[in-house]
């Protein structure tokens, strides 16, 4: 991931060699689904775990591949290729292949994808409305957690529709730190368990509600061993945005999820409203290891100071569309996090507010404009003088190639 | 039926409890508690052995019609005729319903392709993944207008499978009816025989209203109009209608001011006679141009629901083409507008 892999990179060269000649047909059953995102911006400075950094920029430029592999299997490859600090980064964000004909409304996935958790995480980026995930996002699954892994889905039989499902994932990105890299982590770090049900009302409103559970064997922090480590701990904590993993683990997190859309008589051409908004709370994360009678005091004193032992996090986001040209979105959210300061927890807390305004020339092309209103109370100490509370992105999100499914 | 047979088995189970249980309270309590055990039963087992075929469109012209061939159908429209399916959510509730299809109908030539894939996926239901099995795709039946060779995005929303608004075009959907009946026969080949004397009776009436509508519609014939999007051609390429210009710049784009002002002028020739918009399609474009160009907008309904009387496929061409009649017939063909014009 961090280094360019040539075995990758030689893969992707080939696809992208198979674009012109691909994109001239249509994409079929036989043919495979060719798509490109080009994601570029500018931004006045820089943001807490965020991936977009003060200037100009590229997001994450994506080239996707999919087609059923034959009657039983669907396939597809997802790569992201990110700058950063002048060197691009190499990333394969889904490498999957997906069931097809399981009976009964059950589907396996296997290899790597997005993870089910939440609302936002199996979408793809550039279908956001914003020009970042929500922080709660950025804290507790590194943006958004696509991970090695494998998940059984059942969809019920029933009017309502009500999904259900379980993941397993190595939970490479989930890991607490490690500063020493000698703690033995389990080989499988990630269980999840997520529903979903959902349905319309009247023939203009849809909503889905979801509910989500996260299980990380390897979320707890690493024992604490000498005073010195806390100042690299947390250098550690802000270096680690753009490997993708999570800043803030966790034994177990909770979240859910909702998402409401209208539209006038259900018609989604010219306007639209989109509501939807999760929670997340991650708790277990104090070190759980054999010197605990040691520590005992330590970490009591410090729960006691600020009484709490979990991380939380939410957002609200609603998105209009006023005209297929235009749509703006408004979107609230707060991060509450404990961070580990001289063998004490510190709580800390990131709250943005944010406006942002796209343009659609297509329904393939988005300009955006966005501001957002950042405020930290202690965030990451040190670095809480660097971020600037007002940040502007101008970003322009396009695809190219096959036209993808939108989920809802 | 299943369903029955499962109440018998439960009721049996009761005849024994019923001797056993001797004091009347728990009698009581037993009879409730057996009733809303086979009420529930019941409800559980019907999902699953519903006798009737479950039938998916995603646009109503395809419910209606496959409510003309197998009546008896459980059948559920993805869309009204008041959305615009090429933007469709891929909702819950529409994956909850695919998950339950034996049969999905679709227009198909990629029309869906921005929802319909997420549905299959996401529905789990192997029954309607390929076109072999329940899947029905209605422009793989026919012969589509305006295929291209060469599709680029610069063109617009553009698909090289051509106009998927196919049902508008009565041959073509009398084939698709046909088409429809064997696929209907294949899923279910038990109710082969009403399927086939569905599409006899469909038929039979489908081509006598054929040359009704022709007569009705004679004076549309050389008819000019400005229309939105390429919704109406297959109407237009029945009727002899001309569409001489298109309110979107390119397929998928909203009008804009600068291609509205460029149809007003070309509107002065006078040889325009309405303005056409379907009944999912935003009226502010065409208002704009038909207060300036003095020419009057007429609303089509695009599908079955699209206007009160349109309530299935027979009352929806009555209904588009009693319209046309209204605001077109009396308007002047070119021949009209030049002799004006010499005067």
């Amino acid at each position: 991931m961090k280094e360019l892999n040539p075995h990758c990179y030689s893969l992707f060269l080939a696809t992208s060699l198979l674009l012109p000649s691909a994109l001239a047909q249509d994409s079929s059953l036989s043919n495979p689904s060719i798509s490109a995102v080009l994601d570029g911006y500018y931004q006045n400075t820089d943001r807490p775990l965020a991936e977009r950094q003060a200037g100009f920029g590229l997001g994450e430029t994506e080239l996707a591949l999919s087609a059923n592999i034959d009657e039983l299997f669907f396939g597809k490859l997802t790569t992201v290729i990110e700058s950063h600090d002048g060197e691009s980064e190499f990333t394969l964000e889904e490498a999957f292949i997906q069931t097809t004909a399981l009976p009964a409304g059950f589907g396996i996935r296997a290899g790597r994808f997005l993870s089910d958790i939440g609302y936002l995480n199996n979408q793809h980026l550039h279908t956001d409305a914003f020009t970042a995930r929500p922080a709660v996002y950025r804290a507790f699954l590194g943006g958004h957690y696509f991970d090695d892994g494998i998940r059984l889905n059942y969809l019920a039989p029933t009017d309502l529709y009500w999904s259900m499902g379980f993941e397993a994932f190595k939970g490479e990105s989930m890991k607490a730190i490690d500063e020493h890299n000698e703690r033995d982590f389990k080989d499988t770090g990630i269980y999840t368990l997520h529903t979903k049900i959902g349905g319309d009302i009247g023939i203009s409103s849809s909503w889905q509600l979801g509910l989500n559970y996260l299980r990380n064997e390897n979320g707890r922090l690493s024992p604490f061993e000498e005073e010195e480590d806390e100042h690299d701990l947390d250098v550690h904590q802000t270096h680690d945005e753009h490997s993708h993993s999570a800043s803030y683990t966790g034994e177990n997190t909770y979240g859910i999820d909702f998402v409401f859309k209208w539209a006038p008589k259900g018609n989604y051409k010219y306007n639209h409203l989109a509501i939807s908004g999760e929670f997340f709370k991650v708790t277990d994360f104090v070190a759980d290891d054999e010197h605990e009678e040691n520590h005992d005091e330590h970490q009591n004193d410090s729960l006691a100071i600020n009484e709490k032992d979990y991380h939380q996090g939410w957002y609200l986001s609603s998105v209009y569309q006023f005209s297929p040209n235009w749509s703006a979105g408004l979107r609230i959210g707060k991060i509450d996090t404990q961070s580990l300061h001289d063998a004490h927890f510190e709580s800390q807390q990131l709250k943005e507010t944010e406006l942002s305004i796209a343009w659609h020339s297509s329904h393939f092309s988005t300009v955006r404009l966005q501001y957002t209103h950042q405020s930290t109370n202690n965030f990451d100490n040190n670095d809480a003088a660097n971020f600037d509370s007002n940040v502007v992105t101008l970003q322009y999100v396009m695809s190219l190639g096959a036209h993808n499914a939108h989920q809802f | 039926m299943r369903i029955n047979s499962k109440f018998k088995f439960t009721w049996n189970g009761f005849k024994i409890n019923k001797q056993q249980m001797r004091p009347e309270k728990v009698r009581l309590i037993h009879i409730r508690m057996t009733k809303a055990m086979c009420i529930s039963f019941a409800f559980l087992f019907s999902q699953f052995t519903y006798a009737e075929l479950n039938i998916f469109t995603c646009e109503p012209e395809y419910a209606a019609l496959a409510k003309e061939l197998a009546p008896q159908a459980k059948i559920y429209s993805a869309t009204t005729a008041l959305q615009d399916p090429h933007l469709v959510q891929a909702r819950p509730s529409l994956i909850a319903k695919m998950r339950r299809a034996d049969l999905v109908i679709c227009a198909g030539a990629d029309l869906e392709v921005g929802w319909l894939p997420m549905l299959q996926m996401k529905s789990a239901n192997a029954k309607v993944r390929s076109t072999d099995k329940g899947l029905f795709f209605a422009t793989e039946h026919i012969d589509t207008l305006d295929k291209l060779t060469q599709v680029d995005r610069s063109m617009g929303d553009v698909h090289g499978l051509g106009n998927p608004h196919l049902h508008f075009d009565p041959q073509r959907l009398l084939k698709v009816a046909q088409a429809l009946t064997v696929k209907l026969i294949n899923i279910d080949e038990d109710n082969a025989s009403e399927y086939r004397q569905g599409l006899k009776s469909f038929q039979q009436r489908w081509q006598t209203s054929i040359s009704h509508w022709q007569s009705l519609a004679e004076k549309l014939d050389g008819k000019k109009v400005i229309a939105y999007h390429s919704s109406f051609r297959y109407l237009f390429n029945w009727l002899g209608i001309e569409q001489i210009a298109d309110l979107e710049p390119k397929p998928g784009l909203p009008p804009t001011s600068r291609h509205l002002a460029k149809l007003l002028k070309r509107a002065t020739q006078g040889d325009i006679g309405a303005i056409i918009v379907a009944s999912y399609q935003d009226e502010r474009g065409a208002n704009w141009l038909a207060e300036r160009a003095r020419l009057p907008i007429l609303v089509l309904p695009m599908s079955v629901g699209g206007n009160e009387n349109s309530t299935d496929l027979f009352e929806l061409y009555h209904s588009v083409i009693s319209l046309l009649n209204s605001s077109l017939a009396s308007s002047p063909s070119l021949d009209q507008a030049q002799q004006v014009g010499a005067k």
